[in-house]
């Protein structure tokens, strides 16, 4: 009797303060107003970054020779393509930016400066190839629809990505830090690798940019990447690409694509 | 009701900060940092990059994307994959840094204090090796240089953002890269993060290795999440003979620049010979425009040590504690490790009285006989010495003068010996008992030892044995290793190997040839070690085998030792049956790769006298 005394009375003291704490809120004036996606950023991954070649090496450092797709969860469609590839018919279409699309250009040997356009986007260029990517924050929908694509590029939507209960509207539940997420869409096709191996139009890239500070040593960027493409792939494409932060500018090296 | 009043009060505390529209402060907890992210689960590795190292294996001189330095790169190309055929070789578990990309499934599970419910550790199992990492995160302290190694290290880790940050030392070498022979040394550190994006959980390992690597190696590992137990965490290995009648000291390795298959990934992939050689610059963008300017000669210049460049020094943690202190290590049951005063000293405790082995350099005796006092209110017994030398044999004096041998006064065997033979026996109740190899006793009396030091119960043959505060204490005499005096002192039942310098793990072995060392003794000593050992699992653990300086070992230390001392031999012998002299092997730089581990160009016992004693006793048949 005596505990369902004090538990009746712990519920109506939590009950009493969440609703204080919703009338507080009202009596302020609501919600505070909407801070810009780069005044809120959990994390700082603008700068210069060079990339880290230590996994795939020899498909990334070099072209690999045609047919070589080891570890490509590919559909025969895709092989297909993939034996087929030429780099001279690429160069005479002048498609030579085809492994510098999105789902393939941070695989690639670049550097990447990373900087805000505007209070909500982000711009990512590449010395390689010479590319520049914009990671527009706001809906998908908007973005997408608002936006033709279709170049190497495609659209990105990007957010805030933070590890977080499915129902954290209710509160709790958010880690500290977070991610950057982007997803691009509206690509136009390209290769995931510069031998031929082709990702389609519908692909879907998502990407996850972290931060992380070696304790003593360098800053890490790790991007962790998804490709959808059920026209060539059968099942998600993962990899995951380190670049370290650097303070030299002068190592910034443009250069135009290259088919082979 | 003092509880339901503690329930309200904890109630009350969060009201009040709803109220004023603050989050609760909370003191960050010192120990049992409350998780970021939650790991928890089964994780399934992807494969999607480097299958081929993950899968069927790396290829011969595929080293490209490792900032291997000098030593790092001749070490991978002297290895010959067919190493594994060797029986110690055959069931070592990977390094964390590889585990960590090894197929098979992971788990992952928290630890958490029963009655506090803080997390105190993060387990991860491997299925491939049966791999268990414990990660600390209950803010303890990684031990001490002088602590034992794992495949797995040693690891703590913290909250940081979203990610778990997990440093590792204590890992033991091993492969960096599966196969091909890019090592690892036990000198790395790791530093990882982990970070969860919805059910896709991604690893970043960060190595630094002063040994190997000339700047961290960075890679990132992905795994998705099964939302069932996929089972098959067992990764069942016994080693067994799989090469028959092949000679003991036989360790298969390439000479430098003899490495037969070395042009074949090039070749395949039309890859210059140098991209994979170069190192750290393998790793940038820059490496295009690096071959451009590199010839073929560049990169067969690269399959051998770089000429006329003076021999590299150690870049390992010093093993030696030299702190002014005495430093007890528990081993296993009554045995103790002692370090501090020069040579590690063991201590075995029990009803009897204390057995040492081994006394140091003795400059630190008192401090070692305080240090063994807190083990023990008996006195010490018995003292043995693995060899005559000095920090094995320095504290012989004080140590003795401070034991006493109980098991003589009125014995038949003191009131029938000749006094004064050594000057021991006369009076057993002021001194401990000191055994030794015979040639021990010769070599320090013809040194002018004073007989106080100098062990008198020594013995002739191949073995002594004792049984001593219930344990079985073997001798083993191993001629001509170091000196001709060595013994391996072997504990049976706490199974604890004393190996004296016969083995260490900051040196190269001390081949003293004027007291009696040879290669080829050093070599059959270190196999008696291999012969006797037992791993507890996949090729870690079970016996220890303390070494004369250095960190608590197992068998896996000891057989890379054994491979190094093969190696170097092979490398001088070839050179020597091809003619040449003394100072063309020293030109040669024939331990280039063992350098950055064991070398040192000052000091006691430098990495010329080490290669002159290796010629010269190859010169001598022995």
């Amino acid at each position: 009797m005596k505990n369902s005394h004090w538990l009746v009375t712990i519920l109506v003291a939590v009950a009493a303060a969440y609703l204080l704490g919703a009338q507080a809120e009202a009596q302020r004036g609501g919600p505070p107003a909407p801070i810009s996606p780069r005044a809120g950023a959990p994390v700082d991954i603008t700068g210069q970054w060079v990339s880290l070649i230590t996994e795939d090496w020899r498909y990334r450092q070099f072209t690999p020779p045609k047919g070589d797709y080891g570890s490509l969860p590919l559909l025969p469609p895709a092989r297909k393509i993939a034996d087929s590839w030429d780099p001279a018919r690429d160069e005479a279409a002048g498609e030579q930016c085809k492994a510098y699309g999105a789902a393939g250009l941070l695989r690639l040997p670049t550097r990447l400066r990373i900087n805000w356009n505007d209070e909500a986007t982000l711009k990512l260029e590449t010395d390689a190839g010479t590319q520049t990517r914009l990671f527009q924050f706001g809906s998908t929908r908007a973005n997408a629809g608002g936006t033709p694509g279709g170049d190497w590029q495609g659209v990105s939507t990007a957010a805030w990505d933070y590890p977080q209960a499915a129902f954290a509207a209710r509160g709790g539940g958010r880690a500290p830090g977070g991610s950057l997420k982007v997803v691009t869409v509206k690509m136009r096709p390209g290769y995931l690798r510069r031998n031929g191996i082709p990702y389609s139009a519908n692909a879907v890239l998502t990407e996850y940019f972290d931060r992380f500070d070696v304790p003593g040593g360098d800053a890490l960027l790790v991007v962790t990447a998804e490709v959808v493409d059920s026209e060539y792939l059968a099942t998600p494409y993962w990899t995951s690409q380190q670049f370290k932060r650097e303070s030299d500018a002068s190592r910034w090296q443009p250069t135009p694509c290259t088919a082979r | 009701m003092r509880k339901a009043r503690g329930l309200v009060g904890a109630a009350l505390v969060v009201v009040s900060a709803t109220v004023i529209g603050q989050a609760p402060q909370i003191p960050p907890a010192p120990t049992g940092q409350a998780p970021a992210i939650d790991l928890s689960g089964y994780w399934s590795p992807v494969l999607h990059e480097d299958f081929m190292e993950r899968g069927p294996g790396s290829e011969i001189a595929d080293y490209g994307g490792f900032p291997l330095n000098e030593a790092g790169r001749l070490w991978a190309l002297s290895y010959d994959p067919s190493r594994v055929t060797l029986r110690h070789h055959q069931c070592e578990a990977y390094v964390t840094p590889y585990q960590m990309r090894a197929l098979g499934n992971f788990r992952i599970w928290e630890e958490r204090d029963l009655h506090t419910q803080r997390l105190l550790a993060i387990h991860l199992w491997a299925q491939t090796t049966e791999g268990h990492r414990v990660i600390w995160m209950d803010g303890r302290e990684h031990p001490p240089a002088w602590a034992p190694h794992t495949f797995r290290g040693f690891s703590t880790g913290q909250f940081s953002g979203n990610a778990l940050v997990v440093r590792t030392t204590h890992m033991k070498s091993g492969a960096l890269r599966r196969g091909n022979g890019v090592p690892q040394s036990d000198q790395a550190t790791l530093t990882e993060f982990f970070v969860r994006h919805s059910d896709h959980l991604t690893n970043v390992t960060v190595v630094s290795d002063p040994v190997f690597l000339s700047e961290p190696m960075v890679r990132s590992n992905d795994y998705y999440r099964q939302p069932v137990d996929p089972g098959a965490w067992l990764y069942a290995c016994d080693d067994g003979e799989q090469i028959l009648d092949r000679p003991e000291d036989a360790v298969p390795h390439y000479l430098f620049g003899k490495q037969p298959y070395v042009r074949e990934f090039g070749a395949r992939y039309k890859i210059p010979l140098a991209a994979g050689l170069l190192g750290g610059v393998t790793m940038y963008p820059e490496l295009n425009a690096r071959l451009r300017t590199t010839t073929e000669a560049d990169g067969s210049a690269l399959l051998s040590p770089a000429a006329g460049r003076a021999s590299e020094t150690s870049k390992t943690v010093d093993g030696e504690v030299r702190d002014g202190n005495i430093h007890i290590m528990p081993i296993r049951d009554n045995v103790y490790m002692l370090v501090g005063d020069g040579g590690n000293i063991v201590v075995q405790t029990g009803d009897q009285g204390a057995f040492v082995v081994d006394t140091g350099e003795g400059k630190l005796s008192d401090k070692v006989l305080a240090a063994i006092r807190t083990l023990t209110s008996n006195p010490i017994q018995f003292i043995a010495n693995t060899s005559v030398h000095r920090e094995h044999t320095g504290g012989n004096e004080a140590l003795g003068a401070a034991g006493q041998d109980p098991s003589l006064p009125g014995s038949f065997f003191v009131q029938a010996a000749p006094r004064g033979v050594t000057g021991f026996f006369s009076d057993p109740s002021s001194h401990a008992t000191m055994m030794a190899h015979v040639n021990v006793q010769v070599r320090m009396q013809a040194a002018g030892a004073p007989a106080a030091a100098v062990p008198a119960d020594t013995y002739l043959e191949d073995r002594r044995r004792k049984f001593h505060n219930g344990d079985a204490i073997e001798f083993f005499y191993q001629p001509n290793a170091v000196t001709d005096g060595d013994s391996l002192i072997h504990f049976r039942r706490a199974d604890v190997i004393v190996a004296g310098d016969i083995f260490t793990t900051t040196q190269y072995p001390v081949i003293d040839i004027k007291n009696g060392g040879s290669i080829q003794g050093e070599i059959r000593a270190l196999n008696e070690i291999l012969k006797t050992t037992v791993y507890r699992h996949q090729g870690e653990g079970g016996t220890y085998i303390v070494p004369g300086h250095g960190y608590l070992a197992d068998e896996h230390e000891v057989l890379e030792y054994r491979d190094m001392v093969v190696i170097v031999r092979d490398r001088v012998k070839a050179m020597i049956d091809a003619g040449a002299t003394l100072q063309q092997v020293k030109t040669a730089r024939v331990t280039a790769d063992y350098d950055t581990q064991y070398g040192a160009n000052t000091g006691p016992w430098t990495t010329e006298m080490f290669v002159e004693a290796v010629y010269s006793s190859l010169k001598g048949g022995r």
